[in-house]
């Protein structure tokens, strides 16, 4: 008895948290590491099909603080120059020639595929979720990410961290019922630059899509000034002209 | 080939290369960011549009007043095929502050007049961007005010876009604008002012109204308490004053609430009556609209748009013109008269032959995002209801892009209407159109 209660005791000493770091300063550090504060990119979106069949979309995106990105697509002919912006939980796409931009939703996918509006257009993490608790297992650092309103893409997020780093390898998101919705996994971490060091590949895949899989490779990411003005509507139809 | 098989034709083509398009398989994705970089690097100048094949069969109605009033000493039997090509040609040219944009539409169609062409400058202009905040355009552009997807109450200096096709792009009038655009903390993030001057002469913009005059108009943005908000103006000889509001938000994110609402003075409202007169009575009128867009877990995008056009033509002289059309006709076929069918021809344009032309109209589209892990595949259906006599039209459709730059969409449009209604008197039971577009 005094034996199996010493096991339980262990136990339950294993799993309380290994890191008393605030896990929302780990988590803002993390999106510190993952791209500056106001910076340029470049996007490669490919959406592979279980009979190996592709396409591929490429983005120009600018992004300044935690909450505003601006995004267009350079190719394929089809969709150039279709923008969206997002500032805070406001989601627009704009489609040239049509004209005046259209109210979007996180949930939604201006690509298709797996890759939907919050992944492309992500804001900084720490802007969206908090922190519950973090653990180490694995060899890395793992924070239980809760969405702090109703309003977010994913209700929470599992994200293991590379604990020196402090870079995602793997971030799982589940709805809130607890099922998980993807999971995208950080490779290939390559140095851009300007002291920007973060993975050039993000993969995902999705129980709810068996065989399907999406891709995001960075590249051109850099340090730039941008006025607030660059995140409007109304410059929405220009946001190439900054490239 | 008879009418029916070329019907069934343009069907069966549709549905082979929607569904049975061959997959492409390809390599796994390759990691090179140096190719990346080769892919993005900038050029001053660039070049793209797309082609278009769209044949099209209209299932005649003969007992409709359109119908009577085209073909009345014709017979075109039960249906009619049009064959549509296209070329869009667009590009743009970029220098430091400067640069040109053009989009040209190309097009060339058989039907059962024979051939025919046309060739349209869309858009075509110069734009100066000193700043961010500041942008000044010269030339033929498009200028789409409005929140409403398939009506729009606000867009006072654009034509009217066609409902059936909303997202189509549009043909451009020949304006000056600016964008001035200032960007705050706190509840109201953005404010953006965007003057236009519209001058309308024999040479350009005739269409748009009254010769020899300039006009202005101008919008307010606000994106305030994480909505939308644009008031709205326009004044000038051209065409009556008039005034706007309209705003965009998002409930939750996955639903959202639009409107517009204009005020319109002295506009020309017009009626008929039953001996097919047309009077016109200057009154001040409004036009509003409120939709709504929801997304399901599963894609599924529900619109819903309800549009009130104060200015429309009434039920009565809706059923005034078509009961004269019917006398008319019936006319011509005792006596081989045709005056009155030519009378109630004119009559038609500018009252009953504009879209949407009468009084209160409901949008409703559900579209359907990827279903079964097809991806690029949408159907939808999309219905517009003529509240005021109970037509309708009622349109599936299917849309796929099966590889990069290429779309494919299949529609066919039923008519559905009674004796005396919009949709029921229309030239056309149904259509059913296949477009292909090659984007290059």
């Amino acid at each position: 008895m005094i034996k199996s209660l010493s096991i339980i005791i262990m136990c339950l000493c294993l799993t309380v948290p290994a890191y008393s770091d605030d896990g929302d300063a780990i988590l803002q550090k993390v999106d510190r590491n993952l791209n500056p504060e106001a910076f340029e990119m470049y996007r490669k979106l490919i959406n592979v099909e279980p009979d190996g069949s592709k396409k591929e979309f490429i983005m120009y995106s600018v992004k300044k603080g935690r909450d505003q990105i601006a995004s267009v697509f350079l190719s394929p002919a089809s969709e150039k120059s279709r923008a969206t912006l997002r500032v805070g939980e406001n989601m627009w796409l704009y489609i040239p020639n049509v004209g005046k931009p259209i109210r979007i939703t996180s949930l939604q996918s201006v690509t298709g595929g797996i890759f939907n509006n919050a992944d492309i257009m992500r804001l900084d993490y720490s802007a969206e979720y908090n922190c519950d608790k973090v653990e180490k297992r694995e060899g890395l650092l793992l924070l239980h990410l809760k969405a702090k309103t109703r309003a977010v893409a994913y209700d929470s997020i599992k994200m293991w961290l590379n604990e020196k780093k402090l870079l995602p390898s793997k971030i799982e998101c589940f709805a809130s019922s607890g099922m998980l919705i993807k999971t995208l996994y950080f490779k290939k971490v390559q140095d851009f630059g300007d002291g920007i060091v973060r993975p050039a590949v993000i993969e995902t895949d999705s129980p709810l899509h068996k065989g399907y899989k999406s891709v995001m490779i960075f590249a051109k990411i850099k340090n730039k000034d941008l006025p607030d003005e660059v995140f409007t509507l109304n410059f929405l139809s220009r946001v190439e002209s900054l490239r | 080939m008879n009418k029916t098989q070329f019907t069934f034709g343009v069907y069966v083509m549709g549905l082979f290369f929607i569904f049975l398009q061959p997959a492409f398989c390809q390599d796994e994705y390759q990691f090179d960011l140096s190719e990346i970089e080769k892919e993005i690097e900038k050029k001053p100048y660039y070049l793209g549009g797309f082609l278009e094949f769209r044949p099209v069969v209209f299932g005649l109605d003969r007992n409709a007043a359109f119908y009577k009033l085209k073909f009345f000493d014709q017979d075109e039997g039960a249906t009619q095929e049009q064959y549509n090509f296209g070329l869009r040609l667009e590009g743009g040219y970029q220098k430091g502050i400067g640069s040109l944009y053009f989009r040209a539409d190309g097009l060339l169609w058989h039907d059962y007049q024979g051939w025919d062409n046309d060739t349209v400058l869309q858009e075509g202009y110069l734009s100066l961007k000193p700043s961010p905040s500041f942008t000044l355009n010269t030339g033929k552009e498009v200028v789409q005010w409005g929140k409403g997807y398939a009506f729009n109450t606000v867009a006072f200096v654009s034509r009217p876009k066609d409902p059936d096709d909303p997202t189509e792009a549009l043909e451009g009038y020949y304006v000056v604008t600016a964008d001035l655009i200032k960007s705050f903390m706190g509840p109201l993030k953005t404010v953006a002012l965007t003057p236009v001057i519209l001058p309308v002469t024999e040479d350009i913009n005739d269409d748009f109204g009254e010769v020899d005059h300039i006009n202005f108009a101008a919008k307010l943005y606000l994106l305030l308490w994480d909505t939308d908000m644009d008031l709205l103006f326009f004044t000038g000889e051209s065409r009556s004053t008039r005034f706007g509001f309209d705003f965009s938000r998002n409930i939750k994110t996955n639903f959202e609430i639009h409107g517009e609402l204009a005020w319109i003075n002295d506009f020309d409202k017009k009626s008929i009556d039953s001996q097919g007169n047309l009077s016109i009575d200057e009154s001040d009128i409004l036009r509003y609209l409120f939709g709504i867009r929801y997304l399901t877990d599963d894609e599924i995008t529900f619109i819903l748009e309800y549009y009130h056009n104060g200015g429309g033509i009434s039920r009565d002289s809706a059923k005034n013109f078509y009961r004269y059309a019917d006398r008319a006709y019936d006319t011509f076929l005792t006596t081989g008269d045709s005056s009155q069918l030519t009378r109630a021809s004119n009559l038609s344009k500018g009252t009953l032959t504009i879209a949407k032309p009468m009084r209160n109209y409901l949008y409703f589209r559900a579209s359907w995002k990827e279903p079964f892990d097809i991806l690029y595949f949408t159907p939808a259906i999309f219905s517009i209801v003529n509240i005021d006599d109970q037509s309708l039209s009622l349109t599936p459709e299917l849309l796929y892009n099966p590889i990069t730059n290429l779309e494919l969409r299949l529609r066919s449009a039923f008519l559905i209407g009674g004796k005396n209604t919009e949709y029921g008197e229309k030239l056309n039971d149904y259509k059913i159109e296949l477009r292909a577009r090659y984007y290059f």
